[in-house]
């Protein structure tokens, strides 16, 4: 059995690093155009060629967003990017609109083309459509059950790709411009302004609100692996470097965990809660199991939570004076009870003894975020770069 | 030019005033009011001289698809002049089936530019409804550019998004009171109002102002634009007399400014005909 695809989010070049290194097989990224992240930082001709050598040496792919509904005026120059960042060395585009997925398989049958969850797609007969056009992988709607994600995989030829983690959008992707009306930005070419995170009045005690809970499917890893599912895709291009490297180390060892069956309940426990941990909304399957209900939404009256348990991320450690440096993110101090956890899925427990600042003046509290400190750690598991300090317990 | 209209309700049809009606499907389309059933839709097919467009617009799941293809060839059989689609299964049914149906593209939201118009034009779809979204510079390149039958709709209260989750009767149930099927919605920060209406596919979304387009019809007229659609919901009470002054200003080649004059009464939204879109909030550094 090939093993299912970890696809992580990556919005520059340091994510596509930290999510490699934290055991993604893939990363999907954006260009400057034509990506429904406009407002990333995303990534120029240089950097994709950058990122395509970096994970090309791990021998990892880069899948490259290229899904806006394109308007006359993208067309363009398409066809000349497209060009060039298949020269850069992606190996696959994301694609929603099927002009566009034609004339890359006409001129480039050597990239794959991956359906975008934009285009929501529900049902075997629509990638029957586009399994004629050549499309090699079709990211599934969002709106699917278990049931039907397993009878799109026996019914196609193609390869089928979930979300399993992240955000959700409230209406079918693709089908929903609440942004451009709102705020005149347009939510097809990158610019959703995330309008079903508003509230509105509409004349009752609490105002209307449709904000959807964050989809988690860390509990049915392996019900999607045994389906057949080929690709497990993780939301949040914009998200930091700990929340990355948190759930992509978290998902990595869930999916090994399952083939090498080590997954024991205990292992898995820990593996939810650090997920739990670092997330900011609470979580749902939305409708794998069930159709989905009033308990996948948020209402009035919530707020979302600032997580400060991210400390640090590691820059170098030197083994011979035991020091960690680290670029600071969060306030902590002498005393606290810290994790340390490496790309490789290695986690460390110490409790804070010594620390100082960059001119190795001990000190009692760090406390100004991207500021450079050392911590005192005598350990022999080895810290690479890309490392993150977290608060423990 | 031809006039295609959408009925907020089954007592009139106008099918004797106007070149075409549009009758949703009932269980097979989102994003409208006024439902009708594949009898109901025969039967006006039967009676109507004009022409007949049903909506078959939904995102259809594994189980519907069996019974979508034989309502899709049912409507072949009796012989409808199009069906709007946004499932691109329907595309697959009809060539699987070997149908003669002419298809109306109709992604709600993404039918914006002219060369993916051409690509579903040469894989047998006949009509786009062009997106609400785009302005009327980029609806015209479209028309003069494709080789696609173009629709363009000009009156209506616009489709603004559409979720399968049944969001009103959540929020009542979350709120503890007995659910509503509709629901008007206010986003402070544009003053603007929003309906909600919802029924068991989902929940559909409408920008809760009437589109004012009466006055880019002499524009799509002179480009040889081949359908504008009008959508009564909102306009119950004028919309007899809109129709018919929309088809003789038509067909007096668009002249008579009084119309559009006239229909001011409608109000001044012209939605985003002469508004663009942005998506960059900041430059890339």
């Amino acid at each position: 059995m090939d093993k299912v695809e970890l696809l992580s989010p990556a919005g520059d070049l340091e994510r596509l690093k930290v999510t490699l290194l934290y055991g993604a097989d893939a990363v999907y990224i954006g260009g400057q155009n034509y990506s429904l992240r406009a407002n990333a930082n995303n990534f120029s001709l240089e950097e994709i060629k950058e990122g395509c050598i970096f994970a090309h040496s791990l021998g990892k792919r880069v899948h490259l967003t290229l899904n806006i509904v394109f308007h006359n005026e993208d067309m363009a120059d398409v066809e000349k990017y497209i060009q060039d960042v298949v020269d850069c060395g992606i190996d696959a585009f994301i694609v929603s609109d099927p002009f566009i997925i034609s004339y890359i398989k006409t001129n480039f049958p050597q990239v794959e083309v991956h359906l975008s969850t934009q285009n929501s797609t529900s049902n075997y007969k629509a990638i029957e459509f586009f399994e004629k056009e050549g499309v090699d992988r079709v990211v599934l709607a969002r709106e699917l059950s278990k049931k039907q994600i397993a009878e799109i995989v026996e019914k196609v030829g193609v390869d089928i790709e979930v979300f399993i983690h992240g955000a959700m959008c409230t209406c079918f992707s693709g089908r929903c411009a609440l942004s451009n009306y709102v705020t005149n930005r347009d939510a097809n070419r990158g610019g959703c302004a995330q309008v079903c995170r508003f509230s509105f009045q509409n004349g009752e005690e609490k105002d209307f609100t449709m904000a959807l809970k964050d989809m988690n499917m860390a509990e049915y890893i392996g019900d999607l692996i045994e389906i057949g599912v080929k690709s497990f895709k993780v939301e949040g291009r914009m998200r930091s470097l700990y929340y990355l490297a948190t759930v992509i180390g978290a998902y990595r060892e869930i999916i090994d965990g399952y083939y090498d069956h080590s997954l024991t309940p205990n292992k898995m426990k820990k593996l939810e809660e650090r997920l739990d941990r670092v997330a900011n909304r609470e979580t749902s399957t939305h409708y794998f199991k069930k159709e989905a209900d009033y308990t996948d939404q948020y209402y009035s009256g919530r707020s979302e939570v600032s997580n400060q348990d991210y400390l640090g991320q590691v820059i170098e450690y030197d083994k011979e004076t035991k020091l960690v440096k680290f670029y600071e993110r969060n306030y902590f101090e002498i005393g606290d009870e810290i994790e340390l956890f490496t790309p490789k899925g290695e986690h460390i427990e110490f409790k804070l003894a010594k620390l100082y600042n960059e001119d190795m003046e001990e000190i009692d509290v760090a406390r100004h975020p991207d500021n450079i400190y050392y911590l005192y750690l005598d350990t022999d598991i080895e810290i690479p770069e890309y490392s993150m300090i977290k608060m423990g317990g | 030019m031809k006039l295609l209209i959408e009925c907020s309700s089954k007592e009139n049809l106008y099918t004797n005033k106007t070149d075409g009606i549009i009758l949703p499907l009932e269980g097979f389309s989102v994003e409208s009011k006024c439902f009708f059933s594949m009898t109901e839709i025969k039967d006006i097919k039967d009676k109507s001289s004009c022409m007949v467009f049903v909506k078959v617009n939904k995102n259809f799941m594994n189980e519907e698809i069996d019974d979508l293809k034989k309502v899709l060839q049912e409507l072949d059989d009796c012989g409808v002049d199009g069906v709007f689609f946004y499932d691109l299964a329907v595309l697959e049914i009809k060539n699987e089936l070997n149908l003669q149906l002419p298809l109306v593209w109709n992604q709600t939201h993404m039918v914006n530019n002219y060369k993916t118009c051409d690509y579903y034009y040469s894989k047998g779809v006949s009509y786009a409804l062009v997106g609400k979204e785009i302005t009327l510079e980029e609806i015209k390149e479209i028309v003069q550019n494709s080789h696609i039958s173009v629709m363009v709709e000009v009156v209506s209260k616009p489709s603004v998004a559409f979720s399968k989750r049944k969001l009103i009767t959540h929020y009542y149930q979350d709120l503890g009171k007995v659910k509503k099927n509709d629901m008007i919605i206010h986003e402070r920060g544009t003053n603007q109002d929003y309906e909600l209406f919802e029924n068991q596919d989902g929940t559909s979304f409408f920008l809760d102002i009437v589109t004012n387009g009466t006055s880019v019809i002499k524009d799509l007229f002179d480009i040889d634009t081949p359908f504008i659609i009008m959508r009564e919901y909102g306009l119950e009470n004028i919309f007899s007399q809109l129709i018919q002054d929309t088809m003789n200003y038509i067909s007096n080649g668009c002249n008579d400014s009084s119309y559009v004059e006239k229909y001011k009464m409608i109000g001044d939204s012209t939605n985003f005909f002469f508004r663009k879109t942005i998506y960059k909030v900041k430059k890339n550094g």
